[in-house]
């Protein structure tokens, strides 16, 4: 070579390449968080208000980096996924607390991320049994190739595959581009229950105890340390901080610039995909369909995945998919208990189907402020060194946990109230 | 097993976060944690943190006396002196409890659910590491009820000791990339100095991958009496556990016998995989011994035995002694043989000694000889070799060949009353 050693571009080719190998945990966790759930709250806030929650995107981009950061740093300094460090700081009974809080949420979770594959593939003519059947099949084919850093390309690409489609779909609707942002920066606020309660689900749609668990664990799968933040900080930033809300809001604008506009009312994602159809053509219902397949896809790969390795490690059992079966039986009985599981939910008739989704979303709710407090308490330990919380990270990590908590016991209390009144 | 008269105090998470009494039954506050300078096998615990309501107080452990459901202070907390803890000291609770240990490859990592103590001649000793299922039951207060359950299932909750001579704690100076870990350490080289047996009673408390690890790490010829010496259904998860190559090393340094019963406990198709990659001569042996029910003399018969042509002279079978260098459960008897392998008689190692050289062994030979065929049932075996004091019985075929021999120790657990083996084990290891 004839550059000299730390010339500029050289310097700039070893960033870059350094950048591409520690990829990976930021954008997965980012694209994961756009599951079937996300989807649907997302479409449902298009079609019932408009541009009105765009500027909760901006708000939760921001949140969603942050809180993200803190916990990647728990693990660059450490080593160690979010489960050890709770419990080797706050005991074994708060660690149970949680990880069977976190099981039985992230159980739910699955059983809507099957029920959003069916749905998607019922717009195409396929049974619902085909479909959780195929979905179950395609995720143990995925996680039978190993570790995280080998899957993660495919979940890449389910992302980014994703993000094409609904932004295709997002200008296949003719949308009020000026509009929509200026409803970014400038909050269009409608005074409505309805309207708080949808802003509140985007919120805990975005961020999750187990995409708070994903990270960590991801990070601490990859064998990163300390010297990585650099590039991991890159990595969160461009996954959360921007392709989960541009995902968000090229749902958002196609349903707004469609539904909305139209005055039509949907219940789901399904729904969503198939109103536009008649509104803007079939390519929009088909693409819609593929973002919802995919994205319940990625769902399905990253959330049995975060969850069995929360409970594995809190409790000191093998996990991790470079090991053989005998070698971490509870890893892989927890993954197959995730995976049958959920499918089994889907396709069995009968089963209380939205009951378990709805103590899904329930639990996460009440998951989810103790798992951020768990996360800022330990982001001060003085064993992170330089990974630290500092001056800036540390009180908005606090100023965000206090008010996702709020929202996510407004969340829960309004969910039970609701329920109560059907 | 019978109980002591004093209260047994096995875990730490039993013993903390007790009341604290003065003499005159005061309470004056709680066991905050155990500290001692990890030195020695099993170190001792050397102070107490109290919790008092003005704050911690460092004690030595000297200063208190265990007793049921409470810790007694031999004076009053203002008259016990406070002592303080020297840099290296460990704080059983807070530095130990719920930290991971890892092996001495980084890889396995288990978490410490509890810490097993022992009150041995009045010093409080920490003797392991708890990383199993029961020991994060107890830590949660589910263990009885769990063990009820597991119970009504007819099983037992499995325990995972890691005995505390194994365990070595870092030093926090000492990591590289990641704060303190308690890493595990199994110094093959310490543990090779134990005698096989001792090998195994320390094995059999350990979790699955750290057995796994042992026989990795020990010679094969170690590796296999150790093995040997595991209880039989620990033997074959072992086996089945450890990479095929180093199975098929250690089985081919097995006594055929035992070989063949431990082969019989796995499943066929892994049995196949390790015969095939043993050598030639002891796969045959281990194979020939399978084709014999497990109960019956020719299943726990070993084929190796030293049979002596009939032709052969007393010196010429005590040049053939010298060279094979037989063990010695196997020159017991030796046994004269015909070309066609047919049993004529036996002779011991004395008469082989006192006879004239040029003496053919036919002539010195008993040929009155006590002898089973393959399909006696093992009880049967034990009964005759108990009734005449044998030290070993030779096991023939249909047609009078002899096929191998159940030596005493072979059959020794059948004359036992049942569990002894197990009980005189545990004592011994204490």
């Amino acid at each position: 070579m004839t550059v000299a050693i730390g010339s500029a571009p050289v310097r700039l080719r070893r960033q870059l390449r350094i950048f591409l190998l520690v990829l990976g945990p930021g954008l997965v966790t980012a694209f994961a968080d756009n599951d079937a759930g996300g989807i649907t709250t997302y479409s449902l806030a298009g079609a019932q208000f408009g541009y009105g929650l765009m500027w909760v995107l901006l708000v939760t981009a921001i949140a969603l980096v942050i809180t993200q950061e803190v916990g990647a740093r728990l693990a660059l300094a450490t080593g160690q996924g979010l489960a050890g460090l709770i419990r080797e700081r706050f005991g074994v009974r708060w660690t149970a607390f949680a990880v069977l809080t976190m099981l039985v949420a992230n159980i739910g979770t699955t059983v809507a991320e099957f029920a959003g594959v069916a749905a998607a593939l019922g717009l195409f003519g396929v049974s619902a049994d085909l479909a959780a059947v195929m979905a179950a099949a395609i995720v143990v084919i995925l996680l039978a190739r190993g570790s995280f850093s080998r899957i993660q390309y495919a979940f890449v690409a389910i992302g980014a595959g994703v993000s094409i489609a609904y932004a295709v779909s997002a200008s296949l609707a003719n949308p009020d581009w000026g509009h929509a942002a200026r409803a970014v920066v400038i909050p269009e606020i409608t005074w409505t229950g309805a309207y708080f309660l949808t802003l509140v689900g985007v919120v805990g749609t975005t961020i999750t105890p187990w995409g708070q668990a994903l990270i960590q664990s991801y990070v601490a799968d990859k064998g990163l340390g300390a010297r990585d933040l650099g590039p991991v900080r890159a990595d969160i930033a461009l996954g959360s901080g921007l392709f989960t809300n541009l995902v968000a809001a090229f749902i958002i604008v196609a349903c707004a610039a469609t539904i909305w506009v139209a005055g039509g009312t949907i219940r789901d994602a399904a729904d969503a995909a198939r109103a536009l159809g008649p509104l803007v053509g079939p390519s929009a219902t088909t693409l819609f369909a593929i973002g919802l397949f995919a994205a319940a896809l990625l769902g399905l790969g990253t959330v049995p995945l975060s969850s069995a390795y929360f409970a594995c490690e809190a409790f000191g059992w093998e996990a991790g998919l470079h090991w053989r079966v005998r070698e971490a039986p509870v890893f892989y009985g927890l993954l197959t208990l995730f995976v049958a599981g959920g499918a089994v939910f889907v396709v069995l008739p009968g089963l209380p189907l939205i009951q378990v989704m709805f103590l899904a979303q329930v639990l996460n709710g009440l998951l989810l402020p103790i798992i951020l407090i768990f996360v800022m308490r330990l982001s001060r330990e003085q064993r992170l060194g330089g990974l630290r919380s500092g001056r800036v990270l540390y009180p908005l990590g606090w100023a965000i946990t206090g008010l996702a908590s709020l929202m996510s016991i407004a969340f829960v209390v309004s969910q039970i109230f609701a329920r109560g009144a059907n | 097993m019978y109980r002591l008269p004093l209260p047994l105090v096995p875990y730490l998470s039993e013993i903390q976060h007790r009341r604290v009494i003065e003499p005159n039954g005061n309470e004056v506050g709680k066991l905050a944690d155990v500290a001692l300078v990890p030195q020695g096998q099993f170190p001792a615990a050397q102070w107490a943190i109290l919790a008092t309501p003005r704050g911690e107080k460092v004690v030595k452990w000297s200063d208190l006396a265990m007793e049921i459901g409470h810790l007694r202070l031999r004076s009053r907390l203002d008259a016990t002196p406070e002592a303080t803890l020297p840099p290296d000291a460990l704080r059983l609770a807070r530095d130990l409890l719920d930290k991971q240990i890892v092996d001495t490859h980084g890889a396995k990592v288990v978490r410490v659910n509890d810490l097993q103590l022992s009150d041995t001649d009045g010093q409080l000793r920490l003797v392991g590491a708890d990383v199993g299922l029961r020991g994060l039951l107890r830590r949660v207060g589910a263990e009885s009820v769990a063990e009820r359950v597991a119970g009504l299932a007819g099983r037992k909750l499995p325990r995972g000791i890691i005995p505390w001579h194994l365990v070595e704690p870092l030093e926090a100076t000492e990591t590289a990339t990641h704060p303190p870990a308690v890493r595990l350490t199994i110094p093959h080289q310490k543990l090779a100095l134990l005698h096989p047996a001792d090998i195994a009673d320390v094995v059999e408390e350990m979790t699955a991958d750290e057995r796994v690890a042992v026989f990795q790490q020990l010679d094969i010829e170690t590796a296999a009496d150790t093995l040997q010496e595991v209880e039989p259904e620990m033997q074959a998860a072992i086996v089945s556990d450890l990479p095929e190559e180093r199975a098929a090393d250690i089985l081919e340094e097995m006594d055929p016998d035992e070989a063949a019963d431990l082969l019989q406990d796995l499943p066929e198709e892994r049995r196949e995989e390790l015969v095939d990659l043993m050598q030639k001569e002891e796969a045959q042996d281990v194979e020939e011994l399978l084709t014999y029910p497990e109960d019956s003399a020719g299943g726990i018969m070993t084929s190796d035995f030293l049979a002596l042509p009939a032709e052969i002279t007393a010196a010429q079978a005590i040049d053939l002694l010298r060279e094979k260098k037989p063990d010695p459960a196997l020159t017991y008897y030796l046994y004269v043989v015909d070309p066609q392998e047919k049993l004529e008689g036996v002779l011991s190692l004395r008469d082989l000694v006192v006879a004239p050289p040029e003496t053919k062994v036919t002539a010195i030979m008993d040929p009155n000889i006590l002898k089973v065929s393959a399909e006696t049932p093992k009880e049967d075996v034990a009964s005759l070799i108990a009734k005449y004091d044998l030290l070993a019985l030779p096991v023939v075929d249909a047609r009078g060949r002899l096929r191998g021999t159940v030596t005493v120790d072979d059959v020794v657990e059948l004359m036992l009353p049942r569990g002894w083996k197990k009980r005189s084990g545990r004592t011994l290891a204490r």
